[in-house]
């Protein structure tokens, strides 16, 4: 059962300087995680990571209001009914990985503190990894189940998972053309920054969605 | 007739050309047909079928058209193509993500046929991702892999995705293509555990896993591996955490260690995903540079959270061993679980509530609230040892129907709600607390009517001996003693001796004084006798028990009669 003190998450100083005489147990793995609790994880992740957003910067410089764009951000992939657990996965993992590609270029340095983007990157990463672990772990299970029922499913399953991915796909390649447009200047940067952040918002209000069988 | 001659041959020379095969073409060229797509990466190539048989000088021309785009283009690559297949680039296409309409029509001279569509597609859809480009070098254990992305660098299919390709790699040994090993590595990566001075043969695949799609194999490349170095690596990285310090272990071994030193070092695990060499970014870790024992010790503020990669590599004087293998290592999954803080309260006279609160110092951690916990619960009595363990998702709960006047103690943990993590905090203090004496009005109740029901039958026993007493003192009985009879077997004279209680005072008649007596007696005589009839009825009624005084009384009333005559 998660706690809902959301608001609570994550704060400044990522130092652990405070522990009391307690020895910490040993584990093997990264992360021996549960994938029953996905969306437990990404929901709290995900909420850290728009924190990071927000924390990057002050506020919104006002002389870059003119040059913002709507960037139609296709809210409908995950207000409609999604019949497969998987294909919300993989919409929360398209998400992810557009936006880690987002931060992962060089063009910013002067923008934003490399503190702050230092921690955007391994936050993003995180959100990453916890999603690629459990669609491996999927597939596996659904190695034999595969060959019998790909020929019949593999036609309507497209169509409808594939279409979501493609419509998010296009709202990041507006975001990247945008940038590359604007020849990645500061206006830019932080026009997609505030997007970023309704996008993460609006993923954060649906991990419920990744709960559901 | 010669007319109809000449009609008939000018016919004939009209519809000459219908006859002749060359001329079957004519204005109205049939269009191609089944014209199909396939995507390789950023080349497309576009096939069709010619309708109708083979003809000479016929050529084949595509356009395209986009939405958005207006008006169709032509198609550059596939402009009068004599063989029924063109190959064009995405490269001027201005977003693969789009819906793209083709058509073709054949050619011949200046006429056209009609024009053919191929059904409108997304060219990301239908693309298959091509062989990846892949570079060996040999250590002695391990083989470097450098894989280039599909594409072109300046690729637009693939442009979205440069840091999200994963790749397949299925290795085997040269002599024995049986055993295969397959793993799923980064761009830049190591292949670990193999055997020195062998071949091993392998190819690549990539593939973007949320699109679902898998790239063809690359071709097949094989390395030797080299001779095994002087300088073993160290093996078996573990970290772990305790208070404010995180400890580095790794086991090595070798002749002559006297000498022997360890660098540790630490790079951000991310990096790897992103194309590109990254050798550089590798940084030392604090307190493990030249370390002369197998671990070292560092604070645990030289990581903020995140993943790390983490190496270790041994040097002896001059010459250095090969880095180990990798560890990747999570800062959120060290965190110290705190353990709970219990309170327990009495409920009423029988159950104890328990609430879990967490503890302060765990307020201000990030690291494990990311991960919801459950408690377990130890509650045992006092005086026994056996125990109840019970897992608990709740913060507070009871546990009723208890023992009363019993102590019970209770201490709990913390535990992360996972199947496969058990990571736990240690047990809380053990807190304990007394139940009331039990169900007193029940019991009392119970035991007072018990009692009640005792003392009375006891009470009536007591109050029926006492009244006998007290009869027996103050109200003797009438009846003789039984020796007394024995002594007197006469009736009569026994009835004079002990006829106590008769009241014969009242019987006793005036019998010497007779004239006055008599007169009076006479007159009352008949008064008299029906004085006596009438008192010997009355007394009879008193007294019926005693026959003999009543006859006695006759005897004196016999006497009495026989004298006033």
């Amino acid at each position: 059962m998660a706690t809902d003190d959301d608001d609570d998450d994550d704060d400044d100083d990522n130092d652990d300087d405070d522990d009391t005489c307690l020895v910490g147990l040993f584990f093997t793995g990264i992360f021996s995680l549960d994938c029953t609790l996905l969306n437990v994880y990404q929901r709290r992740v995900i909420w850290q990571n728009l924190r990071l957003l927000s924390r990057m910067s002050n506020s919104f410089p006002t002389e870059c209001l003119s040059e913002s764009k709507a960037f139609e951000l296709p809210l409908e992939i995950l207000s409609d009914a999604q019949p497969l657990k998987r294909d919300i996965k993989e919409a929360f993992y398209e998400m992810a990985i557009q936006a880690f590609n987002i931060f992962i270029q060089d063009t910013f340095q002067s923008t934003w503190e490399e503190k702050h983007l230092r921690q955007l990157q391994i936050g993003l990463d995180e959100q990453l990894r916890y999603l690629e672990q459990c669609l491996e772990e999927e597939e596996e299970e659904n190695e034999d189940m595969k060959e019998m029922e790909e020929e019949e499913r593999k036609h309507s399953r497209d169509t409808v998972s594939q279409l979501s991915n493609l419509e998010l796909r296009r709202y990041f390649n507006r975001i990247d053309k945008f940038l590359k447009d604007k020849k990645y200047s500061h206006c830019a940067w932080e026009i997609v920054r505030a997007e970023l952040k309704r996008c993460f918002y609006f993923f954060y209000k649906f991990t419920a969605l990744l709960s559901r069988k | 007739m010669l007319a109809l001659l000449g009609v008939a041959t000018l016919m004939l020379v009209a519809g000459a050309p219908w006859v002749l095969p060359e001329a079957a073409e004519g204005t109205n060229l049939k269009p191609p047909e089944n014209g199909e797509v396939s995507i390789i990466d950023d080349s497309f190539t576009l096939k069709w079928n010619r309708s109708g048989g083979y003809f000479k000088n016929v050529t084949f021309s595509a356009e395209y058209q986009t939405p958005g785009m207006g008006n169709w283009r032509k198609l550059l690559g596939c402009q009068y193509v004599t063989r029924t297949e063109c190959s064009f680039s995405s490269l001027h296409l201005r977003s693969v993500y789009e819906n793209i309409k083709l058509r073709i029509r054949a050619e011949k001279g200046n006429s056209t046929s009609q024009w053919h569509e191929v059904p409108p597609f997304v060219p990301f859809k239908k693309a298959q991702i091509g062989p990846p480009d892949v570079r060996l070098k040999a250590e002695d254990k391990a083989i470097i892999v450098n894989i280039s992305p599909p594409g072109t660098k300046d690729s637009t299919m693939w442009a979205m995705d440069q840091s999200n390709f994963l790749y397949s790699l299925v290795i085997w040994e040269n002599s024995s293509s049986l055993e295969e090993r397959t793993e799923s590595v980064y761009s830049r990566d190591k292949i670990y555990r193999l055997s020195p001075e062998t071949t091993y043969c392998l190819k690549v695949r990539a593939e973007l896993r949320s699109s679902r799609k898998f790239g063809v194999y690359s071709p097949v490349s094989c390395i030797t591996t080299t001779v095994e170095h002087k300088l073993p690596s160290p093996e078996n990285i573990e970290i772990s955490a305790e208070n404010q310090i995180y400890v580095l272990k790794w086991d090595y071994t070798f002749e002559n260690m006297t000498d022997m030193t360890f660098q540790a070092q630490w790079l951000h695990a991310f990096l790897k995903k992103i194309p590109g060499d990254h050798s550089d970014k590798w940084k030392q870790i604090p307190n493990c540079e030249n370390v002369r024992t197998t671990r070292c010790v560092f604070p645990q503020s030289v990581f903020s959270k995140g993943i790390y990669s983490i190496r270790v590599r041994a040097a002896d004087g001059n010459t250095t061993s090969l880095w180990s293998e990798e560890k990747k290592f999570n800062t959120e999954m060290q965190t110290v679980i705190f353990p709970p803080v219990i309170h327990v309260k009495l409920i009423g006279e029988d159950s104890l509530r328990v609430s879990i609160g967490a503890p302060e110092e765990s307020e201000n951690k990030s690291g494990y609230q990311l991960y919801p916990l459950i408690y377990e619960v130890v509650f045992r009595e006092n005086t026994s040892n056996a125990e109840r363990r019970v897992l608990e998702k709740r913060t507070d709960f009871t546990f009723p129907n208890l023992k009363p006047l019993t102590v019970y103690c209770v201490k709990a943990r913390a535990l992360v709600e996972s199947n496969r993590w058990n990571k736990s905090s240690v047990f809380s203090d053990t807190v304990c607390e007394e139940t009331k004496p039990g169900n007193t009005s029940k019991a009392w109740l119970i035991a007072g009517i018990c009692t009640a029901v005792f003392s009375i039958v006891v009470v009536i026993y007591v109050v029926k001996a006492l009244l006998r007493c007290v009869s027996y003192v103050f109200f003797p009985s009438s009846k003789p003693p039984s020796t007394i009879d024995e002594c007197f077997s006469e009736k009569p004279l026994r009835n004079l001796l002990l006829s106590t209680s008769e009241e014969q005072t009242e019987r006793c008649f005036i019998i010497e004084n007779t004239s006055t007596v008599t007169t009076i007696e006479e007159t009352d005589q008949i008064g008299e006798d029906y004085k006596k009839y009438s008192s010997q009825t009355s007394r009879d009624s008193g007294n019926y028990s005693n026959e003999d005084e009543n006859s006695g009384s006759k005897i004196s009333e016999g006497l009495l009669q026989e004298e006033p005559v």
